[in-house]
């Protein structure tokens, strides 16, 4: 006689539904972490984005800083500009204090990575200028 | 010879002793243990008799948990039907030493002893007649001469039936309907779950977009490690722009430098 005991049939369809349950369970704390995980990721990468774009293009940068020694307050000015692979070397000699004034202006507001500047007063309305710049 | 796959055959009464090893056997139950009806129904089919069967015996029953079972006498429409307790006969079958596991077939004696001539003696006190086509039980007394019942070359009929064993606990119908819950319940879940599934592997398209959108690195340590320097960076550069244009209100001036993150102002 082969008969099933019923019993064991409910015991069965209440252990496939306990299994499921768990498993919805798990799967719902998994796409929690999922999207928590977004979140974050996606957070990361619009705040890593902006501050690559700001410091991280060196392409940018150069070509910035050549717009900003190419305007005419300072294009004959004397200033000297060497660019290298990761960083940017200007200096002169002399600069007036107009010339200067409008240089630092210039470079202070934008998103320049500075990693050394020095500058020298030569006279009342003179200075002598040297940067670094680093991306 | 023995049919029905070389199994035992024994015939169940409440008052016959039965000596039995532990072995398969097939079953025949003594009209003591069922109740039988000869009908004439309108239908074809004996599937199609089982809806009635209930409504068939109502008002003949004691009151009792039964089971129905039919077959079909003949091609007029005629048909057998039976009403049975599984409780009280497998409660026999146990008193009697059978366990469930050796039940091998259940038959009626009425579709097995059918063709008997005679009076068939099973017992002490008791005989097995057929009047009028129904196998019926009878004292002893009543008929003179009582062959003994021979099983042994008995050859099984196909009309069987299963013993519910906790058909008393929980009848069939709620059993459907409980069944029919759970299953819904499952199925519930299993939608929930693979639409939860679609959602998690969406989740994961969409960071992996991410990813290749603001061309991230593999690993969100190697990211977590960019943003610190470029974080830094700006925080210092932020601070440099701060210090110096405070310090520029100062007067006279010789000397302005920036190196290694410290300026230094000379007047």
């Amino acid at each position: 006689m082969n008969r099933i005991n019923p019993l064991y049939v409910g015991l069965l369809l209440l252990v496939v539904l306990a299994l499921s349950v768990f498993e919805l369970n798990s799967s719902k704390s998994e796409l929690y972490e999922a999207e928590a995980s977004y979140d974050k990721t996606a957070k990361l990468a619009v705040e890593l984005s902006e501050l690559k774009k700001l410091y991280a293009s060196q392409k940018n940068m150069q070509m910035k800083l050549k717009r900003i020694l190419a305007q005419n307050v300072l294009r004959n000015a004397g200033i000297v500009a060497s660019y290298k692979k990761s960083r940017a070397k200007i200096s002169a000699e002399t600069l007036d204090k107009t010339t200067l004034d409008f240089l630092m202006a210039k470079i202070l507001n934008s998103p320049f990575n500075i990693d050394s500047f020095e500058i020298r007063k030569l006279s009342e309305n003179k200075a002598s200028f040297k940067m670094e710049i680093k991306w | 010879m023995r049919f029905n796959q070389d199994k035992k055959t024994v015939f169940l009464d409440p008052h016959t002793e039965l000596v039995v090893s532990d072995e398969k056997l097939n079953i025949i139950l003594s009209p003591s243990l069922y109740w039988v009806k000869k009908v004439i129904l309108p239908l074809k089919y004996a599937r199609e008799a089982k809806k009635l069967l209930e409504s068939l015996f109502e008002d003949v029953l004691p009151e009792g948990n039964y089971n129905y079972s039919v077959y079909k006498a003949s091609e007029e429409g005629e048909f057998f039907i039976f009403a049975y307790e599984d409780k009280s006969i497998l409660e026999l079958l146990t008193k009697q030493g059978i366990p469930s596991s050796n039940i091998g077939s259940v038959h009626f004696a009425q579709s097995e002893l059918h063709n008997l001539q005679g009076a068939t003696k099973i017992n002490e006190m008791q005989s097995i007649y057929v009047k009028d086509g129904i196998v019926t039980l009878v004292p002893c007394c009543w008929i003179e001469e009582s062959g003994a019942l021979n099983l042994e070359d008995i050859k099984l009929s196909k009309h069987k039936i299963i013993l519910a064993q906790f058909g008393h606990i929980v009848d069939s119908s709620s059993l459907i309907k409980i069944s029919v819950i759970l299953g819904l319940f499952i199925l519930l879940t299993w939608v929930e779950l693979f639409i939860l599934k679609q959602d998690i592997q969406k989740m994961q398209l969409q960071s992996s977009e991410l990813f290749r959108k603001y061309k991230l690195k593999p690993t969100i340590f190697q990211n977590k490690a960019l943003l610190k320097k470029y974080t830094k960076i700006h925080t210092n550069q932020t601070k440099l722009r701060m210090n110096f244009s405070k310090e520029l209100q100062k007067k006279n001036i010789q000397k302005i430098s920036y190196k290694n993150k410290i300026l230094k102002v000379i007047l």
